[in-house]
């Protein structure tokens, strides 16, 4: 199976737009980031899983709004940025 | 004889009645539900040793059988990131001193989201205890298009699976009769919490997905109405415009929809104060009766409607979802000054109370960012502050509109909300810069779908607030009323006195020694009196101005109530300077034996009491000489 479209990082995701999550890197350890990963797998941001960016805040696009599943969370810029994801 | 044998039958029945858990996610409807099954049969207390709220709750099933009913706070999973989430892990794993482990844990799941909600309930599975699944919200789902097959879940998941509408009456019965059926007999120890973790994340969210597969189908709600909603909401220009228009129309409520109330409850007071005079022979105990008591605690009391007007808004506001919208959009605000997107929970509490809005302040994981929430979250106007804006406005700002619509006294009430925001942003930017600390803290923050506010917990929560008000004016304020009663009559006043007797009272001479440090931003006084008690609790100083004025009153002047009664002895400056000083109100002694307590330190509670001190002077000391300039004294 090939990659038609490249990875990205969610931080990226254009509003609107539909990918699915490959992976989740664990953060900088400054910002506690192992446990930020794995709460944001809790959320529903798992490899395999559906998600559509929503809305973008003001000024500066931040923050987020995603769906993932049948839930919408608020994610800043930097915490959407440990999500890969394969853009459809 | 019969009698007193079923009620000891009642009773016994009742302590040993099996103790049913509900838990599930944030969001899922569990906190309706159990309003639901329990009504007004509720306890609300604290956890052992910590400030985390405990509902319990009691309910007897149609067949006669009695339970009773544990609200869990809300957790994703049983990894337990905040201290509410520790809670619920260690009730269900048997390891909270005092609790019991729950004879049966009912998960309550969202029938709308079970991609999300599922999870938790495979994760807690691991634990081996008897469990229930409530299938809640199955009519929104319903409408939604969303089918579940749950006999099928039921059979995959190894555990009865029933429907519930926490919002509708009845909606819960098949929960009941659920329970009912189910055998609790035998105690169950939960299975060490490690089981949890055997399965990793991914893994669950497989199964959950397997599980969905077969027992779900579900349309593409892409489009569904909140994200309509959310499309203008979270606008980013529409967003903050109608976040603004909101917060306006509330404080412009409080004032245009308590009028009526509260002249009824300013009349009964008056109408009791009158009564007692009559029926009284001139004395102590009359003075101690109308002056202190109904003087005092009976001007504090005629603030409820406003209260409960402006908590009214803030629980529909919760329950129809519009509060984390309100989140998002000021997130950007929060992160340009160093803080983190959850602190705009615990800095809302404190627009009802600082004291629970520092103790949420422990959802937040960074030290520092929890430090620098806890000292700026007083600077959130608690609703005892709305007391003495009220009295202050009600006195001194014309009742007029401006531009036609707009009443000006709402226009200062929500303009005096702005000074406290605005000056906690100042706070926490300076304490961020000095601390140094530049790190990013996370938001993660659940936009839940939209519903309709739910009157059965409004009326519970409005109720609730109007009890602990009370309880407050009938318990410390009452006390304090009482003491500076006593304080303000004696000593009586020497022969010839010139001045009202409370002058030369104790009180009057504490009152008079202060003056010299607050009369340079024109505090009489009377003011410098209510001060002192309003270190308690500072609605008090209301009250207190009730009772100082009350007894430097002679006549017929002492008919009035204390609006008018201020309104023509104090200059507007002194009002002014008075409504600056209470934005920053740096005297709540439980504020600041609770930021003690939470920091575990003395320096933070003296560092708050200190700073909020001298910006409080500051403001007051600048509006008093500009007003003074303005108004050509």
């Amino acid at each position: 199976m090939t990659h038609a479209v490249p990875l990205i990082t969610l931080d990226t995701l254009a509003v609107g737009a539909k990918a699915t999550v490959v992976h989740i890197a664990p953060g900088n350890p400054q910002d506690d980031g192992a446990t930020l990963a794995r709460r944001l797998m809790e959320l529903g941001f798992v490899p395999g899983e559906q998600i559509r960016m929503l809305k973008r805040g003001m000024p500066g696009g931040e923050p987020l709004a995603i769906k993932v599943g049948n839930a919408t969370f608020a994610l800043r810029r930097f915490e959407a940025a440990l999500v890969s994801i394969q853009p459809e | 004889m019969a009698v007193v044998e079923t009620r000891a039958a009642a009773s016994a029945a009742a302590a040993a009645a099996p103790m049913v858990a509900l838990l599930g996610n944030p969001n899922c409807g569990k906190t309706a539900l159990f309003n639901r099954l329990t009504g007004a049969r509720q306890k609300v207390a604290n956890y052992a040793g910590v400030t985390i709220e405990r509902k319990e709750g009691s309910f007897t099933s149609p067949d006669g059988r009695a339970y009773r009913i544990l609200d869990l706070p809300g957790a994703y999973s049983l990894s337990a990131h905040t201290p509410d989430e520790a809670i619920t892990r260690d009730v269900v794993a048997g390891k909270r001193n005092g609790e019991a482990v729950p004879d049966v844990l009912v998960c309550v799941v969202n029938a709308t989201n079970l991609r999300l909600n599922l999870r938790l309930v495979l994760e807690i599975q691991r634990l081996g205890l008897p469990m229930i699944l409530a299938l809640n919200m199955v009519d929104v789902a319903r409408k939604r298009g969303i089918v579940i097959d749950e006999a099928r879940l039921a059979q995959e998941l190894g555990m009865p699976v029933v429907a519930t509408v926490a919002v509708q009456a009845g909606g819960e019965r098949a929960l009941v009769q659920a329970l009912d059926a189910m055998a609790l007999t035998e105690k169950v120890t939960p299975k060490p919490l490690d089981a949890i973790d055997t399965v990793s994340v991914e893994d669950t969210q497989r199964e959950v997905r397997r599980i969905l597969a077969l027992v779900c189908h579900e349309k593409d709600d892409r489009g569904n109405l909140s994200e309509t909603i959310d499309h203008i909401v979270l606008h980013p220009v529409l967003g903050p415009i109608i976040l603004a228009v909101l917060m306006f129309c509330v404080f412009q409520a409080v004032f245009s929809w308590a009028t009526v109330p509260m002249d009824l409850i300013k009349d009964g007071v008056d109408a009791v104060g009158s009564m007692v005079k009559d029926a009284m022979p001139d004395g102590l105990l009359r003075s101690l009766l109308v002056e202190g008591i109904l003087g005092g605690a009976g001007s504090v009391l005629v603030f409820l409607p406003q209260i409960l007007i402006l908590f009214f808004f803030i629980l529909v506001l919760e329950d129809c979802g519009y509060l984390p919208r309100a989140a998002f959009l000021l997130d950007r605000l929060m992160g340009g000054v160093g803080l983190s997107g959850r602190a705009f929970i615990p800095l809302l509490s404190s627009f009802a109370c600082a004291i629970p809005g520092i103790m949420a302040a422990r959802t937040i994981q960074n030290p520092r960012d929890r430090l620098v929430t806890i000292m700026i979250a007083p600077l959130m106007t608690c609703s005892a502050r709305l007391p003495v804006y009220a009295l202050i406005i009600a006195a001194f700002i014309p009742e007029r509109e401006v531009a036609g619509f707009v009443s000006l006294q709402g226009l200062v009430l929500f303009g005096l909300y702005v000074a406290g925001i605005v000056s906690a942003m100042l706070v926490a930017y300076f304490m961020k810069r000095s601390m140094g600390a530049n790190h990013q803290q996370p938001l993660m923050l659940e936009l839940p779908s939209y519903h309709w506010p739910h009157l059965q917990n409004l009326a519970l929560g409005l109720w609730e607030r109007c009890k602990i008000f009370i309880t407050r004016v009938g318990t410390i304020i009452l006390t304090l009323m009482v003491l500076l009663w006593f304080l303000s009559s004696f000593p009586g006043a020497p022969e010839g006195a010139t001045h009202p007797p409370i002058y030369y009272s104790l009180a009057g001479i504490l009152g008079r020694g202060l003056e010299y440090i607050f009369a340079p931003i024109g505090f009489n006084w009377q003011i410098c009196i209510a001060l002192v008690p309003g270190l308690a609790a500072r609605e008090v100083a209301v009250g207190a101005l009730g009772t100082v004025y009350a007894l430097s009153q002679s006549g017929d002047a002492l008919a009035q109530s204390l609006t008018p009664i201020i309104a023509g002895s104090w200059t507007l400056p002194t009002a002014l300077s008075l409504l600056a000083w209470y934005v920053f109100a740096p005297q709540c002694m439980s504020t600041l034996s609770v930021v003690r307590r939470e920091t575990n330190s003395l320096r933070y509670p003296l560092l708050m009491a200190g700073y909020m001190f001298a910006l409080a002077y500051s403001a007051s000391f600048l509006t008093y000489r500009v007003a003074l300039m303005l108004t050509g004294g």
